[in-house]
């Protein structure tokens, strides 16, 4: 029993320690880059001062950025707002919230022992998710994040736990004292090569990525459902086409799965609970 | 960097995000938790395309993003459907005990 207990306890702490290092190292990353980019007080204060995107060095990215730099706001009568980042400080706290949210939902996800806790969890993460597509201008993808995973796919997810309701004994998978460590040393490189790439991200703030997108070529508002749709059902019509398939599929697939076996005389082969010799 | 809110940010987010899911699937035994776990990280992928999407002014990011929902949702229902029929014989999602095909 207290053996038992005590590989619980350890298995626990190398999910802890996981997740820690991923989380302290990440940050560790944003806080470096940070500090070898610009100082976000200096790109606050003359955010014209700011040296050119990269990106516009190629023929599209300059049209690109041209069109970031005038925005849609001009034209509606405010033009003040033209240059000027504005939008930094309330997107900062909102997306330093809405990653929190996401973040600590996702770890809910994986450290939960109780099934419908890490559902809920999960229903946060996709919230949290849904706002920061918001924030980059997907706001038709926003609503599809919500109906269709928040809605749809989570309370799958809780039928399917409310069907099987089966508390686990044991559930973190490491086996033996040896497997851990093979484990933790996998994982630790894992995160430091992570690592290595979350210190090397460059995280200085131009002003064409604070600026609002401009409008489609057929004057859609950018990441509306008319922008989307003029999108999907041109440039990309048959992956649209090839995902209706794909639906129906999986439709038929799911429901040849999972109902019971029968055979030629409508005898149950295997219902709940019947199947002789579960446990093999 | 705290105050001024780039792309970077959203990339090393959807990193962690990834990671954790990774963590998941290597570290729980459980089928559903599993299955959530992917679940997260096809979100960190979406997140990222997104991102992608808006730096580059491109709107086929989203239409590969809703690709991406429409997959997970189907994937979701088929692998649900799975965990549902292997538990009505095994009574049991524990996949550390699925071997059979091994033997």
């Amino acid at each position: 029993m207290s053996a038992r207990r005590v590989t619980l306890l350890s298995s626990r702490f190398v999910v802890v320690l996981v997740v820690g290092l991923t989380l302290g190292l990440g940050l560790g990353g944003l806080g470096l880059g940070g500090a070898v980019g610009v100082p976000s007080a200096a790109a606050q204060a003359a955010p014209v001062a700011i040296k050119p995107p990269p990106r516009s060095a190629t023929p599209a990215g300059k049209q690109v950025s041209d069109r970031d730099v005038v925005t849609r706001r001009d034209a509606a009568g405010r033009p003040a707002a033209a240059g000027k980042p504005a939008t930094s400080k309330g997107m900062a706290i909102a997306f330093w919230l809405f990653a929190a949210i996401t973040v600590a939902g996702s770890l809910f996800v994986i450290t939960r022992k109780n099934l419908i806790a890490a559902v809920m969890g999960m229903v946060g993460t996709f919230f949290g998710l849904a706002a920061l597509y918001m924030m980059l201008y997907a706001h038709f993808l926003a609503v599809v994040q919500m109906l269709v995973y928040a809605g749809a796919i989570m309370v799958l997810f809780v039928f399917v736990i409310m069907i099987l309701n089966k508390p686990e004994d044991e559930p973190y998978a490491t086996t033996g004292r040896a497997g851990k460590a093979v484990a933790g040393l996998g994982m630790a490189y894992l995160i430091y090569r992570l690592a290595a790439v979350l210190v090397s991200v460059d995280t200085t703030v131009t002003a064409p990525q604070l600026a609002a997108p401009a409008t489609t070529a057929q004057g859609y508002d950018w990441g509306s459902t008319a922008a989307v749709g003029w999108n999907l059902f041109n440039d990309y019509l048959f992956p649209f086409e090839a995902v209706s398939i794909l639906l129906l599929v999986a439709v038929v697939g799911s429901i040849a799965v999972a109902r019971p076996l029968k055979d030629d005389d409508g005898e149950v082969l295997a219902a709940d609970g019947a199947a002789p010799g579960g446990g093999a | 960097m705290l105050m001024t809110i780039g792309f970077s940010h959203f990339l090393v987010l959807a990193a962690l995000l990834f990671a954790i899911g990774t963590a998941g699937v290597l570290l729980r035994k459980n089928v559903l938790i599993i299955m959530m776990s992917i679940e997260l990280m096809l979100n960190a992928a979406n997140l990222t395309i997104l991102t992608f999407a808006r730096m580059h002014g491109d709107l086929g990011g989203h239409s590969f993003a809703m690709v991406v929902i429409a997959v997970a949702a189907a994937e979701v229902a088929v692998g649900l459907a799975i965990v549902v029929a292997i538990f009505r014989g095994r009574r049991h999602v524990d996949v550390d005990k699925m071997n059979i095909l091994k033997h």
